[in-house]
């Protein structure tokens, strides 16, 4: 059975009376992959790409707040340089008109660029009950394993947001000039305070984020010295695997040279 | 079972698609369907109303050769359900020329010799057509964007762009929106 | 398209009439033209049907094959019976229903089309079900239950090669081996002044047509009708009439639009399969195609190739001598093996002039994909490597490397690796064609960051066309006048998107004199058309153009001498031009050729003439690899890429690349044009990024997702130079172009890699992780691909 509501509040009824028996479909761009692979055959679908207001950016205390159905499209033209650069290396235009950032954050792979972005700019979520209302939760704490998240049978992510007054930049490796699977991925940020955030893409079971080389860099001013430092602490951080796409040691030398560039060229002596 | 045998097979057939009644706009004409829910717009309009100008290639949204209009925008009609597209505007390939009149894109494509094997034709042009329409003159970078999602795996893509840029300078500025 | 509702037009563009081609002037001839494509019109318009687009419109009934669960297996049981109760499912078919030989296969016929008793990849066929629809097709091929005893996976050459590997086949696991021997290669190299050797890995390449396979197949009591995609029908009827024990009159096969071939339908794919579900189904159209997926698991590949070369030089840079020891993995079953081989064995040294030669080629079975035709084979895995050794020579030596190049390419008169006297070679000019737009033309280089480095490379290679060594090989073409005034080329040629119609339609256009607005072309259908080779080998143009350039030359004999009855002058004086025939001498006078082929008509010619085009080729001393005469002609061509390396990522970009194509004539520059850029585009992606990654026998990346071909942003405009050194054989004078434009792009960038880092590139594909380790070699991990984690061996079998 397809459902397709109209309102949120419908959407968020129906999710919190099917569970786990209903899957929810954003832009569809993993979803009816799996689907094509035979790999996911739906019982139930939750269609919320007609849910209005599912576009709406919202932009208050310094904060951008983002509804379900923003597509890497419209991130493509948010001042946030990390989040944009990262919707804009998704795919080509018809992905990024499908896809939606909350679809990211639910499909939860170790790839998810905009994940990434998100958690180098400590965003936060708003994950929706119908009756119980929202609980928000930094996206830090969303990712619990492989494709496992804190996000309940019942509930919606419903929002997402994220600073806009950060200072961030973002770096991907791919095997071609575009329309790339991260083969490792990497952002950094920093609030106005001079707080740091650092993840990567690819090199663990779900996005990582890297707190002891946060730590680092949130302790001293930002040299050479310390980036090579930041470089070499990250690369224990993660956590790897070889596969089709590239192996181990590659990746894991990558974390350090994606964060040393972008420590370099957008952050040291003040840049950006 | 006895060691080192190996069995496979067997699967129950899966539960039957619940039946979905298309209703969506395809090139200007109101098309209504009774479809399994879980069919794709590219399968709807191939299959089911015989456009099959739309091809098929990857069916995960690598290659672009499915791209379509829908209400306006790029996308690729394998990865969209056509029950997403209830009471949308799609516009295809079979479109695009009025009668004998071809549209820019495809004389061009015609004159550059951008066609050869054909097959990613008329996603590229569909590509090519939301390209021009965002931006008559695109910059290099804008037109990359614009055509990166679609792979053409036999004319190493100069011809294409060739033909892309000779559109553009006869496309009309600013623009007609729809 | 009568089931497609007429779309309204819609406004928001400009519609305009076709224009004239951009060419200004276009030659009087239209050999030299670059006339609009033929089949171009529905291709831009969405209306060229292919394979899988008469599905909608044809079908009655749908198929579809159960493949091999297991790499490697003895096939103890295959119960149908939970098939059969699926809804919608009306026949399951299994090889005791294949009333043939149940093999297919090219050259060695070793591929079953449904397995009896052992699976030797996954993706081997075990069944074909029929149903009403495909969901209940695919129902019923999930619920046959199959039951296999497992065999060790023979996953590498190494394991095939391993003292107690399990048989493949009878014979072992060497499908065979091809030789070359000239002069004393061993006592040359301990001679020579300077020494290189080097151990090449190629990978397993996908040709990733877009257009995936498919066909209809429809059995009326008489004839068996396939319309399915490959690229030498009457090949394909010959083997499908005999997997069906069929008589080869009751199988008519019918080529489709289709979307890119590139070698990988050379192989049949499903049109046995379909035929047979046609045969149980009679008066029914039985409509079958694959996904991605199928069409990657279960098709053939390019050959993965571990090449062992060593090369010796004096301290001048004269080569003198070569040492290559090759294993192909052959995969499953070998089909085109045989060639592969050969044609690698015979381009092993390239264009240079090497006295002493010594080349072993061994094809090895796996439990791997099988293998076949692709775009350049065996020629294209050996130019990396001798274009490799070149550069790692000159650098050894402190030579330049184009100088080097230049010593040593053979000039016209002198013998490429089998002894065959190259009557006109024309490398040199080539290469120097490719170096002076290098030097003298591009845009100012933008400045680098340091950790991104700039390099060049260069590639010089030639190549034989058609199948050589004696093969058969031959062509025939018809051309005629319809009674409407049309001239009409037949051929048993495929169009795939290389532009196959325009060449014989502006060949028979040109020797008659006619428009080529007034030709048309009917092509690849066994029932209208003369058998005219494969549309491989970079043979077509040469083959069938000569074909068609025969029979047009005869059938203008006829139209003169009707003419010198209209113009009252010996047919000697007349000549055939734009439609006219017109006197040579004196005021000219002209009789209109459609009046003439209207009076033909009435006076009850045919005016239709086929003719057979024939050439031979040597086969080769089995002991020497020597034949004076391997290949009919050689083409010459240069590559120059330019790159930007990542040092610290190992990203490569291709910035700038230049290609120079000698192809005799090019009979329409902008078809040309395309195949040189087209094949540059995957020679990049060879270079760079495709492969197939083979885990167990499986291929884990059968996806478009994983499987990585170029998009617009790797490939920069192809600056294309197309040298004209006619041909005394070829029509008009022309060559071919097809294959060398692949084979001369991998090694020109992968040189353009070692120039940029100083160090050589030595596995394919070089994608991020290869360059990094190339400078990172302490870091290097085994690779995914198990294939190619041990050690090669460089001893023989």
């Amino acid at each position: 059975m397809l459902y397709q509501p109209q309102i949120l509040e419908e959407a968020l009824t129906l999710k919190a009376d099917l569970g786990g028996d209903v899957d929810a479909l954003a832009g569809g761009t993993d979803l009816l992959v799996a689907l094509s692979r035979g790999q996911w055959r739906p019982k139930n679908v939750l269609d919320l790409s007609r849910v209005v207001e599912r576009s709406e950016i919202r932009k208050a205390d310094s904060r951008f707040s983002l509804a379900h159905g923003v597509t890497h499209a419209q991130l493509t033209r948010l001042p946030v340089r990390a989040l944009a650069e990262a919707a804009l290396s998704i795919g080509g235009p018809q992905i990024r008109n499908r896809g939606t950032l909350a679809g990211n954050l639910g499909t939860a792979s170790p790839a998810g660029d905009g994940c990434v972005a998100l958690l180098a700019l400590h965003a936060e979520m708003e994950l929706t009950r119908a009756g119980r209302g929202s609980r928000r939760l930094p996206v830090r704490d969303f990712f619990l394993d492989y494709r496992r998240t804190e996000l309940r049978p019942e509930e919606l992510i419903t929002r997402v947001v994220v600073p806009a007054d950060w200072t961030s930049a973002w770096h991907k490796i791919g095997k071609r000039g575009s329309v790339n699977i991260s083969v490792v991925c990497a952002a950094v940020a920093r609030s106005p305070q001079g707080r740091f955030g650092v993840a990567f893409g690819s090199v663990g079971p779900y996005p990582l984020t890297a707190p002891k080389t946060e730590a680092l860099l949130n302790a001293a001013a930002l040299t050479p010295e310390l980036i090579d430092e930041a470089a070499a602490m990250a690369q224990t951080e993660v956590s790897p695997i070889s596969d089709h796409r590239a192996s181990a040691a590659y990746r894991r030398a990558m974390c350090g040279t994606l964060l040393r560039r972008l420590l370099t060229e957008h952050f040291l002596n003040g840049r950006d | 079972m006895p060691e080192n045998v190996s069995e496979h097979g067997g699967a129950a057939s899966p539960a039957d698609d619940s039946i979905w009644h298309w209703r969506c706009k395809v090139n200007g004409q109101i098309i209504e369907r009774d479809l399994p829910a879980s069919t794709t717009l590219l399968h709807a309009l191939r299959d089911h109303c015989s456009l099959t100008g739309t091809k098929g290639a990857c069916e995960e949204g690598e290659c672009g050769s499915c791209t379509v209009l829908l209400d306006g925008a790029p996308v690729n009609s394998c990865l969209v359900l056509a029950a997403q597209t209830q009471d949308c505007q799609v516009t295809t390939i079979e479109a695009m020329a009025s009668g004998r009149k071809l549209h820019i894109l495809q004389d061009k494509f015609l004159a550059a010799g951008a066609a050869q094997c054909g097959y990613c034709t008329p996603g590229l042009i569909m590509a090519a057509a939301a390209l021009l329409k965002q931006h008559p003159d695109p910059t290099p970078d804008e037109f990359l964007q614009g055509m990166e999602g679609n792979i053409c795996r036999c004319t190493g893509y100069k011809a294409i762009s060739e033909a892309i840029r000779q559109a553009a300078q006869e496309w009309p500025t600013p623009p007609e929106v729809p | 398209m009568a089931t497609t509702p007429a779309p309204p037009p819609v406004t928001d563009k400009p519609l305009i009439e076709p224009s004239p081609t951009p060419y200004a002037d276009p030659p009087p001839s239209p050999v030299g033209a670059s006339a609009r494509r033929l089949d171009g019109l529905e291709k831009v318009t969405g209306e060229a049907l292919y394979a899988a687009d008469f599905f909608p419109r044809e079908a009655d009934l749908f198929a579809t094959i159960l493949r091999s669960h297991e790499a490697h297996a003895e096939v103890l049981s295959i119960d149908t019976a939970p098939a059969m109760k699926v809804a919608g499912v009306v026949g399951v078919y299994t090889h005791v229903d294949v009333p043939g030989t149940n093999r297919q296969g090219l050259i060695k016929r070793d591929h079953p089309v449904l397995v009896e008793d052992r699976v030797r990849y996954k993706g081997d066929a075990l069944a074909v079900v029929v149903a009403t629809s495909e969901s209940a097709a695919h129902a019923g091929r999930d619920a046959i239950r199959v039951r296999y005893r497992p065999l060790p996976v023979v996953g590498s050459i190494d394991d095939a090669l391993a003292p107690k590997a399990p048989k493949l086949f009878p014979n072992g696991n060497v499908m065979g081996g091809k030789r070359i021997r000239k002069g004393d290669a061993d006592r040359a190299l301990a001679e020579a002044d300077v020494v290189v050797s080097e151990t090449f890995q190629t990978q397993t390449v996908d040709h990733a047509f877009l257009d995936v396979e498919a066909g209809i197949a429809r059995w009326d009591g008489r004839t068996l009708v396939i319309h399915a995609s490959g690229q030498w029908v009457h090949e394909e009827r010959r083997l499908i009439a005999l997997a069906l024990g069929l008589p080869i009159e009751q199988v008519r096969v019918i080529q489709p639009a289709t979307g890119g071939a590139f070698g990988g339908r050379e192989d049949l794919g499903m049109q046995v399969h379909v035929g047979l579900a046609a045969l149980k189904h009679p008066g029914k159209t039985i409509a079958l195609r694959y996904d991605r997926a199928e069409s990657m698991r279960a098709r053939h590949k390019r050959h993965a190739l571990r090449i062992h070369y060593t090369l010796g030089a004096r301290g001048d840079g004269t080569l003198t001598a070569a040492k290559v020891t090759v294993f192909s993995d052959e995969g499953a079953y070998a089909s085109t093996g045989p060639a592969v081989i050969r044609k690698a064995s015979s381009h092993a040294t390239g264009p240079y002039r090497v006295p002493n030669v010594h080349v072993d080629v061994y094809g090895v079975y796996t439990n791997n994909n099988p293998t076949g035709a692709m775009r350049g084979f065996g020629a294209c895995q050996l130019a990396v490597a001798y274009e490799g050794m070149i550069d790692r020579l000159a650098r050894k030596l402190g030579m330049d490397r184009v100088e080097l190049r230049r010593r040593n390419l053979v000039r016209s008169g002198d013998a490429v690796t089998t002894g065959q006297v190259i009557p006109l070679a024309t490398g040199v000019e080539c290469l120097d064609a490719v170096m002076d737009r290098f030097r003298n033309g591009g845009r100012p280089l933008e400045p680098l960051p340091p950790y991104r480095r700039r390099g060049w490379g260069v590639s010089t290679i030639c190549f034989g066309l058609g199948y050589g060594d004696g093969f058969p090989d031959a062509s025939r073409a018809g051309v005629r006048f319809t009674r409407d005034g049309f001239l009409e080329v037949l051929t048993g040629a495929v169009e795939y998107g290389q532009g196959l119609l325009n060449m014989v339609a502006q060949i028979a256009a040109a020797e008659l004199g006619m428009p080529i607005e007034k030709a048309r072309v009917i092509w690849a259908d066994t029932g209208r058309t003369l058998e005219s080779g494969s549309s491989s080998a970079t043979r077509q143009t040469y083959f069938t153009g000569n074909a068609v350039k025969r029979a047009a030359s005869e059938l203008k004999e006829e139209i003169l001498d009707i003419a010198g009855t209209h113009l009252h002058v010996h047919p000697h004086e007349i000549v055939l031009r734009d439609g006219l025939a017109v006197t040579r001498f004196g005021e000219p006078r002209s009789v209109p050729i459609a009046e003439l082929v209207a009076d033909g008509f009435n006076r009850g010619y045919e005016l239709s003439v086929k003719a057979l085009y024939k050439p031979a080729t040597l086969c080769e001393n089995f002991e020497t690899g020597q034949s004076p005469r391997a290949f009919i002609t050689y083409l010459f061509v240069s590559h120059l890429a330019q790159v930007v390396v990542d040092v610290e990522t190992g990203q490569v970009t291709v910035e700038r690349y230049i290609a120079c194509h000698d192809v005799g004539k090019a009979i329409n520059p902008q078809s040309v044009d395309g195949q040189i850029t087209g094949g540059v585009a995957q020679g990049i992606g060879m270079a760079l990024m495709e492969e197939v990654v083979m885990r167990e026998g499986r291929m884990a990346n059968a996806n478009f997702t994983d499987y990585i071909l170029p998009t617009f942003r790797d490939v920069p405009p192809v600056e294309t130079i197309i040298l004209e050194n006619q041909d005394p054989g070829g029509p008009f004078g022309a060559r071919g172009v097809g294959e060398p434009p692949l084979i001369a792009a991998v090694p020109a960038v992968l040189n353009a890699i070692h120039d940029a880092l100083g160090v050589a590139p030595h596995t394919t594909p070089c994608n991020p992780q290869r360059v990094w380790e190339l400078l990172h070699p302490e870091q290097a991990e085994p690779p995914a691909d198990i294939r190619f984690r041990t050690a090669p061996p460089h001893a023989r079998p």
